[in-house]
């Protein structure tokens, strides 16, 4: 994947079970972002190729595919109104507002750890903690298979960074879905278990299990990587 | 009351131009530093318009539809290109554009005001189309300068929200569409300020300048009026097709964000 005469990702060959989750941890510049808006398709690789069940991405509406591999980015983003109407958004973009079911704004809602009486809320006025969660939801009205999260947990408080973790493995528990989540801080992918991506430079230089890679990293990256990020140094 | 035209002789417009000396020399004392481009206006002012004198003189004597026509595409041609040349990147993709969403509004409009409201014949009556097709594009040109403007500023400072957009499943059309409102809603404001103190503030010039050449105030007034509805039809015209087309290059076919179109 090459921007502005950059490659970001290169020799990239990675595969997700439906209903895992992955944690995609790495330094700064390493490519995390760009594999999410990859998966999101909004962006397409200059090489190579990606799939969803099967079919390659370029066959599939770019539209139908973002509602069923959903991407929540790191600063939420809240559109003007209350709860209630940012979590319309995705059927209101397809013009469903009408079939809009009260339960599945509550499932939505509780599945990203909030109250269900938060709908009536100015959305505008939460914290950014909540804000995440309500970003979190919305994505979730469109029933996606997959959640790409990019660092949800970046402009978060400790307690907060933690509750969404819960949140997230609850999610694909739960909710049975695929959840795959860019990480700067490796005690988080920790707390999502799973399996561990570590991009470094552009390339997959770890694929292993969580237990794995924070007991003994395989490589000389992961182990570097690990002694810097769990030192407190940030990459 | 003497309602004779007064005919100002070229020692008159001299005498005029000596508000305009006034100007540059209020600028110098002020420390303005306008003085060299009031100075450049002054004499294009008056260039121009001798010139465009002696051409709207051969034009009027013409019976050729062809050279009419060729006039009204060169006037489109010279008002894309200024719209373009207003912008952060004038590119051929723009003039073109422009070219033709200017194209759309000011031609539909002065096809249905001259056909089907006035009537004139023949129907190239130059009389009529080089007039009201220059009020025409002189107003639709600042309104798509200023969607144009609005749109791109806009679509680059909301990148978030319409990546945000796209991510759950948006249209380019949807992610775009309030940005693409914002820019028609301030396209539109010049002429919607204009239609509500005509008359009362201000008079349009094609009205005193009809009005100072002896026509009746009345059929004066009328045809302001039927300039101002046209003006308000191929501004929105131009912008609505203008703001579309605009926006849609910013999208890929896979309703992507361009780079390099949000880039600085």
């Amino acid at each position: 994947m090459i921007k502005q005469a950059r490659t970001v990702l290169s020799d990239v060959t990675l595969s997700f079970e439906s209903g895992g989750q992955y944690a995609v941890l790495g330094p700064s510049g390493a490519g995390k972002t760009t594999l999410l808006r990859l998966l999101n398709r909004l962006e397409d690789p200059t090489a190579g190729a990606l799939w969803f069940h099967g079919a390659p991405y370029t066959q599939l509406s770019a539209i139908t595919l973002r509602r069923r591999v959903a991407l929540v980015f790191q600063v939420p983003l809240i559109f003007p109104g209350s709860v209630r109407d940012n979590l319309c958004t995705a059927l209101r973009l397809q013009r469903r507002g009408r079939e809009i079911d009260p339960k599945d704004l509550t499932w939505a809602l509780e599945l990203a750890g909030l109250d269900g009486a938060m709908l009536v809320r100015d959305a505008a006025a939460l914290s950014t903690g909540e804000k995440q969660r309500v970003c979190i939801a919305r994505a979730l009205m469109t029933r996606p298979e997959v959640l790409l999260l990019d660092e949800p947990t970046a402009a978060l408080d400790p307690t907060a960074a933690r509750r969404l973790i819960e949140s997230v493995v609850r999610l694909s528990r739960t909710g049975g879905l695929t959840v795959i989540m860019v990480s700067h801080q490796p005690e988080h992918a920790r707390g999502v278990g799973g399996e561990v991506i570590l991009l470094v430079g552009g390339h997959v230089v770890e694929q292993t299990s969580a237990d794995q890679f924070f007991v003994a990293p395989a490589t000389r990256q992961g182990r570097s990587y690990l002694d810097r990020t769990l030192s407190g140094v940030t990459p | 009351m003497n309602t004779q035209l007064i005919d100002p002789s070229w020692l008159q417009i001299a005498c005029a131009a000596g508000l305009l000396l006034v100007t540059i020399g209020l600028s110098a004392a002020r420390g303005l530093g306008l003085e060299r481009d009031l100075t450049v206006a002054g004499i294009r002012t008056f260039v121009q318009l001798v010139a465009i004198g002696y051409v709207l003189g051969f034009v009027f004597s013409t019976d050729r539809p062809a050279l009419i026509i060729a006039i009204l595409i060169f006037m489109l041609a010279v008002a894309a290109w200024t719209v373009a040349a207003r912008q952060r990147r004038p590119t051929n993709a723009l003039r073109l554009l422009v070219l033709a969403s200017l194209s759309t509004g000011c031609g539909l409009t002065l096809v249905l005001a001259t056909e089907v409201i006035l009537q004139i014949r023949p129907w190239y009556n130059p009389y009529y189309l080089v007039p009201l097709m220059g009020m025409v594009i002189g107003n639709s040109l600042n309104s798509a300068t200023l969607a144009v403007e609005r749109l791109d500023s806009e679509l680059r400072g909301a990148r978030d929200r319409v990546e945000a957009l796209l991510a759950l499943g948006a249209t380019s059309r949807q992610a775009a569409a309030a940005p693409v409102h914002s820019a028609m809603k301030a396209a539109m404001i010049p002429i919607i300020n204009s239609m509500m103190v005509v008359g009362l503030v201000a008079l349009p010039g094609m009205m005193t300048g009809q009005i100072l050449g002896g026509s009746s105030p009345l059929v004066a007034i009328k045809y302001q009026v039927l300039i101002m509805y046209m003006i308000a039809f191929s501004t929105t015209i131009t912008t609505f097709v203008l703001t579309t087309l605009r926006a849609r290059s910013y999208f890929t076919p896979a309703h992507q964000l361009r780079e390099e179109a949000v880039a600085g």
